[in-house]
C-alpha cells in the first residue's frame, strides 16, 4: 500500500539555479598596462606560482600592476569584502590552488562571483580535484565555468619545479583572460581550447596543463 | 544438498510486510540517501514523535554550508535521525551531539569536503546514558549499541543529506577514517576517578546530560597491562601522541580515551586530569633531527605548514626537542571501556577540540522514552 515519507535532503536545490540562461561572465582583458590581482589561498606553493606567474605577465605581457590577496579561509568562497576589494581593485584575478577537497571547490566558486562582479578570472585547479571543483560550479550555477587544471601535486614541487609549473601554465592564463587563442591547441602546449571565455563549446569544462615538472 | 524452500533456519511470524520492508530499504538506496547501509523510511507521524523529545522549534536553523547554499533545520535533523535508526529519545542527544560537533571550527567550514575524511567523536555524559542505553563500558568504540551507533551515524546522514556532501563529489576524502560516522560513546563515569568531561568544560553540576565532540582522523591504541608504574604509562601514551606522520601544522592535537584501568593507576598515584594533560604536554613531540627525516622541520611563516628545509638530520641543532600539542587543555581527557586489560585509545584530532560541552535538553514532561519508542 502506498504511504507517504519525508525526504531528508529539504528537498533543497542549488544555490543559484540553472535558468538555461548562459552564466554571466565577464568580457576580455587586455593585459597591458592591467592590474592583476593574485589571490592565493594559503595552500603550499599557491602563493609562489602566482609570483612567478606575475612575473611572467610582467616581462613578456607588460602587465601594469600585481597586487597580492591571501583568502585564509581557503575552505569557502572569498567573503564580501575581499570581493569587492578584488572587484574595485583589479583588472583581472588569477587565483588558486584548488588542491584539496574544499579548496578546488572554493577556487571555482571565486573565479565564478568575480566573473559576476565583471573580473576576469583564471582559477588554477590540481587535476585531483576535478569532481570537486565540477560540483561546486554546478552549485554556483555555471556548471561549465571554463577553469584551469595543472597536474597533482602542487604542494610538493620545488620553487624551480613551481617556475616551470607557471611557465607551462602562462599561455592557458593568457587565453583564459584574454579570451584568445580559440582552436584546437593542445593540452601539452599549456593553451587553452575552444570555448575558453563562453565555456559552451567546450567538452570539458577545465582547461588541462600537464606539468612535466615532476 | 539444501533444497529451496527446506527449513534449515528457523522461521519466525512477524505482524508486518516483510516485502513491502525490503522495498522501502531499496527505496532509500535508490535515492542516494544511504550511507551504505538500509534506511528506515521515515513517516511524518514518525517524525512528529522525534519532533515532540524536543522544546526547541522545528524550524530552527541548527547548521549552515552558505557556501553551499545549504542548512539543516531541527525538523530535518529529525528526518535524518529517524532514518539513521535512532528513537525519538534519542532525538535531544543527536541534537546536543550535534551542536557540540559544530562548536569545531573545522566542521562549520572545510571538513565535510576534506581529503582529511574526519570521524566525529561524540561523548555522552550524565544519567541519560544508562536511561537511553549508551554503552560506555565494555567495546564502547566499537559496535554492538543502538544508541551509539544511531547517534553517530545520524550525524553522518545529516551532512550527507541535509548539506548535501557525498563521497566522490564534493565530499573528497582521500582513503576516509575507519569510525566516521560510528563514534559516539558515553563516558564511563562510573569507573573514572574524576569528574565527568562534561563538567570539566566548566558546565554546572546541574547539567549533567550532556554531549562533547571533536573531529578525529584515527585512534592509535595504547596496551600497556604490565606495569605498576604510573610513569611508564603516560610515558607510552605520550608516545602514541608523537608520530610524525599526524603533525601537518605547527602542533597536532590529541584526545586520550583512557582505559578504566589506566585511570585508576594515574589517580592512585596522584594524578587528577588536569596533571595527566600536562604531562602529555610536556611530553608529547620529536627531536628537530626526527623532524628533518620526516621533512617537517620547517614551518611555513604565513600559513603555518609543515615543509621539508633540506637540513641534515645531523647537522647542529637537531638534539632540540619539539612539542607537538598546542597545549595542555586542548587534550581531552575521558574514561570510556571496562575493567579487564590495562588499555587506552589515543585520538589525533583534526583542527582544534572546542573544549566546550552541550546540555542535552529534553522536553517536559519527560515521557518514559524508551518504552514510547
Amino acid at each position: 500500500m502506498p504511504s507517504t515519507i519525508l525526504d531528508p535532503t529539504g528537498g533543497s536545490s542549488p544555490a543559484a539555479p540553472d535558468d538555461g540562461r548562459p552564466a554571466p561572465r565577464s568580457t576580455a582583458v587586455r593585459l597591458r598596462g592591467a592590474r592583476i590581482g593574485l589571490l592565493e589561498n594559503t595552500k603550499h606553493n599557491a602563493a609562489l606560482l602566482l609570483q612567478e606567474l606575475g612575473a611572467l605577465l610582467t616581462a613578456e605581457h607588460h602587465v601594469a600592476a600585481l597586487v597580492p590577496y591571501t583568502k585564509r579561509n581557503f575552505a569557502v568562497p572569498v567573503p564580501d569584502g575581499l570581493l569587492h576589494e578584488l572587484a574595485d581593485g583589479c583588472d583581472a584575478v588569477i587565483t588558486g590552488v584548488g588542491d584539496c577537497g574544499s579548496c578546488s571547490g572554493s577556487a571555482v566558486a571565486d573565479g565564478i562571483l568575480l566573473e559576476r562582479h565583471g573580473v576576469p578570472t583564471a582559477v588554477i585547479c590540481s587535476d585531483a580535484f576535478t569532481a570537486s571543483a565540477d560540483a561546486m560550479a554546478e552549485l554556483t550555477g555555471d556548471g561549465d565555468f571554463p577553469y584551469l587544471t595543472t597536474s597533482h601535486p602542487v604542494a610538493s614541487l620545488t620553487p624551480g619545479q613551481v617556475r616551470e609549473r607557471a611557465r607551462q601554465l602562462l599561455p592557458a592564463i593568457v587565453a583564459r583572460l584574454t579570451c584568445a587563442a580559440p582552436g584546437a591547441a593542445t593540452a601539452a602546449q599549456g593553451a587553452i581550447g575552444p570555448g575558453a571565455c563562453d565555456g559552451t563549446t567546450s567538452t570539458a569544462a577545465h582547461t588541462a596543463v600537464t606539468g612535466g615538472a615532476r | 544438498m539444501n533444497t529451496p524452500g527446506t527449513p534449515h533456519t528457523p522461521r519466525i511470524e512477524v505482524p508486518f510486510d516483510a516485502d513491502h520492508a525490503q522495498q522501502a530499504v531499496e527505496y532509500g538506496y535508490g535515492r542516494e540517501w544511504s550511507d551504505g547501509l538500509p534506511l528506515v523510511p521515515v513517516t511524518p507521524a514518525l517524525v512528529d514523535r522525534f519532533l515532540a523529545t524536543t522544546p526547541r522549534d522545528p524550524a530552527e536553523v541548527i547548521g549552515r554550508m552558505e557556501h553551499l547554499g545549504r542548512s539543516c533545520t531541527v525538523e530535518l535533523a529529525a528526518v535524518n535521525a529517524a532514518m539513521a535508526g535512532c528513537a525519538p529519545a534519542h532525538f535531544p542527544v543527536v541534537l546536543a551531539a550535534w551542536d557540540a560537533l559544530m562548536l569545531e571550527r573545522a566542521a562549520r567550514g572545510g571538513a565535510w569536503q576534506s581529503t582529511s575524511g574526519p570521524s566525529p567523536l561524540i561523548v555522552v555524559n550524565g544519567p541519560i546514558r544508562k536511561e537511553l542505553g549508551f554503552n560506555s563500558t565494555g567495546g564502547a568504540l566499537g559496535p554492538g549499541f543502538r544508541a551509539n551507533a544511531t547517534v553517530a551515524r545520524a550525524l553522518g546522514l545529516i551532512v550527507r543529506n541535509a548539506f548535501g556532501l557525498r563521497p566522490h563529489g564534493l565530499e573528497q576524502s582521500t582513503q576516509g577514517v575507519p569510525g566516521r560516522w560510528t563514534l559516539c560513546i558515553g563516558e564511563n563515569e562510573e569507573d573514572s576517578p574524576w569528574e565527568p568531561l562534561a563538567a570539566s568544560t566548566g558546565l554546572g553540576a546541574g547539567t549533567p546530560d550532556a554531549a562533547t565532540a571533536t573531529l578525529l582522523r584515527t585512534c592509535a591504541y595504547v596496551d600497556n597491562r604490565h606495569t605498576a608504574d604510573p610513569e611508564q604509562v603516560l610515558w607510552d601514551l605520550a608516545d602514541a601522541m608523537s608520530a610524525t606522520g599526524s603533525i601537518i601544522f605547527r602542533h597536532t592535537a590529541c584526545a586520550l580515551v583512557l582505559g578504566p584501568d589506566h585511570a585508576r593507576m594515574l589517580a592512585d598515584a596522584g594524578y587528577d586530569r588536569r596533571d595527566v594533560q600536562q604531562w602529555l604536554y610536556e611530553h608529547a613531540g620529536r627531536t628537530v633531527a626526527d623532524l628533518r627525516r620526516a621533512g617537517k622541520d620547517g614551518v611555513g611563516e604565513d600559513n603555518g605548514v609543515r615543509y621539508a628545509t633540506g637540513t641534515a638530520p645531523d647537522a647542529p641543532g637537531g638534539e632540540e626537542f619539539v612539542r607537538f600539542l598546542p597545549s595542555p587543555e586542548s587534550i581531552p581527557v575521558l574514561v570510556a571501556g571496562s575493567h579487564g586489560a590495562a588499555m587506552s585509545m589515543v585520538g589525533r584530532i583534526f583542527g582544534a577540540w572546542s573544549g566546550t560541552a552541550v546540555p542535552i535538553v529534553r522536553s517536559e514532561p519527560d515521557p518514559n522514552p524508551l518504552q514510547e519508542a
